[in-house]
């Protein structure tokens, strides 16, 4: 069942400079499965994410022949509508939690104000529901980061409890945009496998974006690899060894390895026909 | 003899009344021409060793000896010409209203070298930037080239010791390959001495030779290039470390 | 025409001339967006031209009295905005007083911002105990009321347009010191610092090429705002006396001269201060156009 269906979406935006096309012609539908989509930075991957919540400000303006989410249409939906379903049908998760809390709010209060204002559910009722989310995303003590403010928290700890957050209304789609890049490595697995792990058994739709092609493959079902706001090559993720675009054989191969050869890393060659244009 | 020498080193800032450890006790020594990596996660203390070496951080006990000689403090002009460092952020590290001549030419200008133009052109051509970029601003540039150009900057001096901050975490991935490329020939072309610190251990791996390992500012085991690539580390951490590194390039 | 234009969007200047004039181009693109910011532009321009060429905008001699013509309403033939109790044409003092408010502004817009850069950025850039005695000198001079200050300096140097210009300074700069000091210490750390202290610069060659540059346009922000506020000022100083003497056609002294027949001939008084408020309002536009502009935080993208 098709739970996201985007055609031909189109980002563009009016700069001094003339006009930038972000997003040229994106196409990729989503049931209640994980799709990752890589690129490097400019490739237009995080305004694809943002586009599907109509969050684009000018000058920026979107266009698309058809983009439905459960059989809504988001390009004719009112931005009355587009706030119904922003948080609380499809919901975001960012890359920095430093800058996705409310520094001056505390952590209970920010979890539960959504209940509160929208849901009107009673006080203590949310503060049960906050604290399984709390302890859905394996926070050991949330009796105490209820009260904390986001300042006190570590960043892994931070992500978590926007993870939180994001799940509370029980979206039926994810989008998750470099959810882990601002986290160590060894908080990175962590908070990934919980991620995961409520993904599944929720049976939620995710759009997991990254710049980290490795990481998106073991961890999505399917993966768009987007270059210059185009898809180059999608394909299955158990897959990825056999891919045949020359962009997405470069990204596999240019991280260095331990333990891997000291000859100069490949690159990329930006001079190749597929480059251009 | 080695050419950058750390004893006991310890860095303590102090913030409203408190004071916290970011260095506690390391040692370390790295030869010339070697490249030494410093690796761990965040507030490990490992970037502000470079800054400690450099006057930038306040040490509170230790000796940092640079070719067999005390650093001063200040660390004065004589010492610019043997140590450079290059920043991690390569949208912080340059001033958004210079052009990247100005950038270029400070150096020069400050040490009474002549001769701009030519050495302004040929630092641009050193590290693979068209000369069509020279008067230029950073928000003009990318990311890579604009790190491109903080590696100029601190070549500018012709330094023999190179301190680098985290200089490819910023960047993509292909971009990153073109940097780590790039260290690796200056490297070998001006006869570099590196200090390198870093997150991730594969990169770590594939400049440095030796690489200590820290943990909450101090340091947990140094590892030759030969112990990491066959896992022989000793303590829990490294090995934690290197795991969650080595898990993520798993082959599919 | 299409020639210029390129040169100037060039990507790849071939000079620093040309590099800088492009950023310029680029600034004045942004500002022409911005119709507000080209209405002050336009009031704050034609100020210029009617202070460089009032004799030839002015019908009348500024100060020679003609007392048969004396309180004559606006629209009278010959003098369409009316004349003043001495009867002289209010049309041409305005023009000849648009000298004098440009004078005072330009003098106190040269000096006040220089020293509150100089103060603020040294103070920042130092931090310890230099930061600490000036932020607390400049904490006395905000302590004070403008106006009073102004007034107790004027009443120690004697009245007059320089006098005035001075206390009007000397009252001004505690809020651009504070703005730079402000923006000094959230470059102070930035990388680049580091990198050219790394170089061997010192403090000195780091606060006028490093520091001020990002502190400028912060401040130049503040003067335009503050232009109505120095226009205010000086036109009170006027008003009480203090200030620019009888009979040179200033703005706040024909108020001050007017409001004797506020009642029965309104327009002598209301003339000059329409003339304040316009002025006033064109800087306040052009100021908050230019912050769109200039502000760091918006630069480069």
């Amino acid at each position: 069942m098709t739970l996201l269906s985007v055609k031909d979406l189109h980002v563009s935006f009016r700069t001094e400079a003339g006009l930038v096309e972000a997003v040229r012609g994106v196409s990729f539908s989503l049931g209640r499965e994980r799709l990752g989509i890589v690129g490097e930075s400019g490739s237009g991957k995080t305004i694809t994410g943002r586009s599907v919540l109509r969050l684009i400000r000018p000058p920026g303006r979107i266009s698309a022949a058809e983009m439905t989410f459960d059989g809504i249409d988001l390009m004719g939906a009112s931005e009355k509508q587009m706030r119904a379903l922003r948080g609380q049908r499809i919901a975001m998760v960012m890359q920095d939690p430093k800058y996705s809390l409310n520094p001056v709010m505390k952590i209970g209060a920010q979890l539960t104000e959504g209940l509160r204002l929208r849901d009107r559910v009673g006080a203590a009722e949310a503060r049960a529901k906050a604290i399984a989310a709390l302890e859905a995303v394996h926070i050991r003590d949330p009796e105490r980061v209820m009260e904390a403010y986001p300042h006190e928290l570590s960043g892994g700890m931070g992500q978590r409890v926007m993870i939180a957050m994001m799940l509370i209304p029980n979206p039926d789609l994810l989008i998750a945009d470099e959810p882990t890049s601002a986290l160590d490595v060894t908080v990175q697995a962590e908070v990934l496998s919980i991620l995961d792990n409520l993904v599944r058994s929720r049976g939620m739709g995710l759009i997991f974006i990254s710049h980290d092609l490795r990481l998106v493959a073991r961890f999505c079902d399917r993966v768009l690899v987007m270059f210059k706001g185009r898809v180059v090559e999608e394909l299955e993720a158990r897959h990825l060894m056999q891919a045949r675009h020359p962009y997405t054989q470069g990204l596999l191969n240019c991280l260095p390895r331990i333990g891997g050869p000291r000859a100069p890393l490949p690159g990329l060659d930006r001079s190749a026909d597929w480059a251009r244009g | 003899m080695a050419l950058i020498e750390i004893e006991n080193l310890s860095v303590t800032y102090h913030v409203g009344g408190r004071s916290i450890r970011a260095v506690e006790d390391v040692s370390l020594s790295v030869a010339a021409r070697e490249s030494y990596g410093l690796v761990g996660e965040s507030g490990s203390g490992k970037s502000t060793i470079l800054r400690a070496i450099c006057g930038l951080a306040p040490v509170s006990g230790g000796r940092i000896r640079i070719a067999g000689a005390p650093v001063k403090t200040p660390r004065g002009k004589a010492f610019s010409r043997h140590v450079q460092m290059v920043f991690q952020d390569p949208y912080g590290s340059l001033h958004p209203r210079h052009t990247i001549d100005r950038t270029l030419a400070e150096p020069l200008a400050i040490h009474g070298i002549g001769d701009t133009d030519a050495r302004v052109v040929r630092a641009l051509d050193d590290v693979g930037l068209p000369p069509a970029f020279r008067f230029r601003y950073p928000h003009q540039l990318s990311g890579g080239q604009r790190q491109r150009v903080a590696i100029a900057r601190a070549l500018m001096l012709e330094p023999e010791i190179l301190l680098l901050d985290e200089p490819t975490s910023a960047l993509d991935a292909s971009v990153q390959a073109e940097t780590l490329n790039l260290l690796n020939r200056l490297r070998a072309e001006h006869g570099l001495t590196f200090l390198m610190v870093s997150h991730d251990l594969a990169v770590i791996d594939h400049m440095c030779d030796r690489v200590l390992v820290m943990q909450h500012g101090r340091a947990v085991e140094e590892l030759s290039r030969a112990a990491l690539a066959g896992a022989q580390m000793t303590t829990d951490y490294a090995r934690t470390l290197f795991e969650a590194s080595a898990d993520r390039m798993l082959e599919v | 025409m299409g020639q210029i234009t390129s040169w100037l969007r060039d990507p790849n200047p071939a000079s620093r001339l040309q590099a800088r004039i492009g950023q310029y181009y680029l600034g004045w693109l942004r500002l022409s967006r911005n119709p507000l910011a080209m209405i002050g532009l336009t009031i704050v321009l034609s100020l210029l031209v009617m202070a460089a060429f009032a004799p030839l905008f002015a019908t009348h001699d500024p100060i020679a009295q003609d007392l048969g013509q004396r309180l004559l309403p606006p629209g009278t033939p010959g003098h369409w905005l009316g004349t003043d109790d001495f009867g002289r044409d209010l049309w041409t003092r305005i023009v000849y007083g648009a000298r004098i408010t440009l004078y005072i502004v330009a003098l106190v817009a040269l000096t006040a911002p220089l020293f509150g850069l100089i103060v603020g950025t040294v103070a920042g850039y130092f931090g310890g105990w230099l930061d600490q005695v000036l932020m607390r000198i400049t904490d006395i001079f905000l302590a004070f009321p403008k106006l009073i200050l102004a007034l107790a300096l004027v009443a120690v140097l004697g009245p007059g347009v320089e006098n005035a210009v001075l206390a009007i300074a000397l009252t001004s700069w505690p809020p651009y010191a504070r703005v730079a000091r402000a923006e000094t210490l959230t470059v102070r750390n930035a990388d680049y610092i580091a990198a050219v202290r790394l170089q061997g610069a010192g403090a000195l060659r780091i606060i006028w090429g490093y520091v001020m540059p990002m502190c400028l346009p912060s401040v130049i922000i503040r003067v335009t705002l503050d232009m109505a506020g120095v226009i205010l000022t000086a036109a009170g100083l006027g008003f009480l006396g203090l200030g620019v003497q009888p009979p040179l056609p200033e703005w706040g002294l024909m108020i001050s001269s007017g409001r004797k027949f506020l009642f029965e001939q309104w327009w002598v008084a209301t003339i000059p201060g329409l003339a304040i408020f316009i002025v006033s309002l064109g800087f306040n536009l052009l100021g908050d156009g230019l912050r769109d502009v200039l502000d760091p935080r918006s630069s480069g993208k």
